[in-house]
C-alpha cells in the first residue's frame, strides 16, 4: 500500500534527492511544496509544487506503469487548487511529454532537452488570442524589458526601437521578482514613455520570461541555463510574435550579466530562423559607465541618491524619492 | 449562485475521473477527456450538461479527465466540484 504525504524531514529530502538523482534530475531551486510515496517507509515516489510550476518528479523503476505517477500528480493538482492556482507549469524531457500529456498536460514548447507544458486553464491559447486584438495588423517590432527600474538607458533604447518602426510592443515582465514590484515597473514605463505615440505597453505575461518559460532567470545559476533560455525564445518565435504581428525584436546590448547576455547570444542564433529579425542596440553611458538598472540598484542600496539623478528620468527619480522617503518614515 | 473559486475533485488514478473548474466571466466551456471517448463520451457530456444545469452554472471552464470511471463515480465528482466552485 503506497502513502502519499508531504515531506518534512531532512531526511526524507536526502532520500529524494537521490531518487531524483537516479532518473537523471537534479533538485529543483526554490521553496515550495514537495511530495512524496512511501511503500512502507520506502520513498518511491516524490513531485513537487514550486508556485504554479511542477518539477522533480520521479518514480522508482519498481514502481513505474503501476499509476504511482498518476496518483503523485492529481495530489500535487489538488493542493495547486486548494491554494487557489487554477494553471499550472511542468517541466520535463521531451521523452517524458507523452507520459504527462496521458495526464491531461498540453505541451506547449519543445527544443532540444526540455519540453514545456500546462495543465489547466486560462491556457496559452486564450492568451494568445487575446495578443492578436492587439495586433495592430502592421508590421511591427517587439522588446522585452524588466525595468528594475526604469532608466535613461530603456528611454533610449525604447526611443531608438520606436523611431525605426512602424509600431513597437513593450513587454514588461510581469514575474513579481524583482526589487521594483510589477505594478510599479509597468506604470514607470508606461508614463515615461506616454509621449511615444507608435507604442504599446503590455504585461508579459506568464509565457514571456516567467518562472514557468525562464525559471534560472530568477534563480540565476544552474546547469538548465541554455535549454530555458532556447525555450523561452523558441515560444516568442513561434507564438507570441505571430499573434502580436512582431517580426523584429529588439535588444540592449548586455555588458555585465552573463546569463543575459547568454539569452540574447541564444535569440540571435534561434529567432531569424523563426522569422523575427534581432536588432542589438549597444547602450548609452553616463562617466564612461554604462547607463543600467543593476547600477541604479546599487546606488540605491549605498544611499548615493544625488549620483541616481543624472541615470533616470523624472518618473523614475519622482517614484524613487517618493518610495526612499516612504522607508525613512 | 457565484461560482467564484478555482476546485478539482477526484484524481487521474485508473477507473476515477478528475473533474476540475476554473472561474471566469466567460460562456461555460465544458472539456471532456476520457480513455474511452468513443463509447463514452457522449454520455459524459450528457451528465455534465444534467448537473450543471441544475445548479445554473454557466461561467467558467469546466474540465473532465476520464479515466473510465463509473457514472456513479463521475456524478459524485461533478457534484463535489461543484460544491467546492460555489458559495452554497
Amino acid at each position: 500500500m503506497v502513502e502519499i504525504r508531504e515531506l518534512c524531514f531532512e531526511s526524507e529530502m536526502k532520500e529524494r534527492a537521490s531518487l531524483l538523482a537516479s532518473r537523471g534530475l537534479s533538485v529543483p531551486d526554490g521553496n515550495g511544496r514537495v511530495l512524496g510515496a512511501f511503500d512502507s517507509d520506502r520513498l518511491v515516489g516524490t513531485a513537487s509544487l514550486i508556485r504554479s510550476v511542477v518539477q522533480g518528479v520521479a518514480v522508482d523503476d519498481s514502481f513505474e506503469g503501476e499509476g504511482l505517477a498518476a496518483s503523485l500528480i492529481s495530489r500535487v493538482i489538488s493542493l495547486a487548487v486548494s491554494e487557489g492556482v487554477g494553471h499550472l507549469f511542468l517541466f520535463t524531457k521531451p521523452s517524458e511529454a507523452l507520459s504527462f500529456s496521458r495526464l491531461g498536460f498540453r505541451e506547449i514548447v519543445s527544443v532540444q532537452g526540455a519540453s514545456l507544458l500546462e495543465w489547466g486553464s486560462p491556457g496559452l491559447d486564450k492568451y494568445l488570442v487575446g495578443l492578436s486584438e492587439m495586433a495592430t495588423g502592421r508590421d511591427s517590432s517587439a522588446v522585452v524589458v524588466n525595468c528594475n527600474p526604469f532608466t535613461l538607458g530603456h528611454r533610449w533604447l525604447l526611443e531608438r526601437a520606436s523611431s525605426s518602426s512602424s509600431h513597437l510592443f513593450v513587454l514588461v515582465v510581469e514575474e513579481d521578482r524583482s526589487i521594483f514590484p510589477f505594478e510599479d515597473r509597468l506604470h514607470l514605463v508606461s508614463s515615461g514613455l506616454s509621449d511615444l505615440d507608435n507604442v504599446t505597453v503590455i504585461p508579459s505575461g506568464p509565457y514571456v520570461i516567467s518562472s514557468a518559460t525562464f525559471p534560472t532567470y530568477f534563480t540565476k545559476g544552474g546547469e538548465a541555463e541554455s535549454v530555458h533560455a532556447a525555450l523561452d525564445i523558441r515560444l516568442f518565435g513561434t507564438k507570441i510574435a505571430p499573434a502580436l504581428g512582431v517580426s523584429r525584436r529588439f535588444v540592449g546590448s548586455e555588458p555585465n550579466c552573463r546569463l543575459t547576455a547568454l539569452y540574447n547570444e541564444t535569440m540571435k542564433t534561434d529567432l531569424p530562423p523563426l522569422g523575427v529579425a534581432v536588432e542589438e542596440l549597444s547602450r548609452i553611458e553616463s562617466g564612461g559607465v554604462p547607463i543600467s538598472a543593476s547600477r541604479v540598484r546599487a546606488l540605491l542600496e549605498s544611499g548615493e541618491m544625488d549620483s541616481i539623478r543624472p541615470l533616470v528620468p523624472d518618473v523614475t527619480w519622482n517614484y524613487l524619492l517618493n518610495r526612499y522617503k516612504e522607508n525613512e518614515e | 449562485m457565484e461560482f467564484s473559486s478555482a476546485a478539482v475533485a477526484g484524481t487521474l488514478e485508473s477507473s476515477d475521473v478528475m473533474v476540475s473548474f476554473s472561474p471566469s466571466d466567460e460562456v461555460l466551456e465544458v472539456e471532456v477527456e476520457s480513455i474511452v471517448m468513443k463509447q463514452r463520451g457522449r454520455r459524459i457530456r450528457e451528465v455534465v450538461d444534467e448537473l450543471v444545469s441544475q445548479v445554473g452554472l454557466d461561467k467558467g471552464v469546466l474540465r473532465v479527465q476520464d479515466k473510465g470511471a463509473l457514472e456513479c463515480t463521475l456524478r459524485a465528482r461533478i457534484n463535489t466540484v461543484l460544491d467546492r466552485a460555489g458559495a452554497r
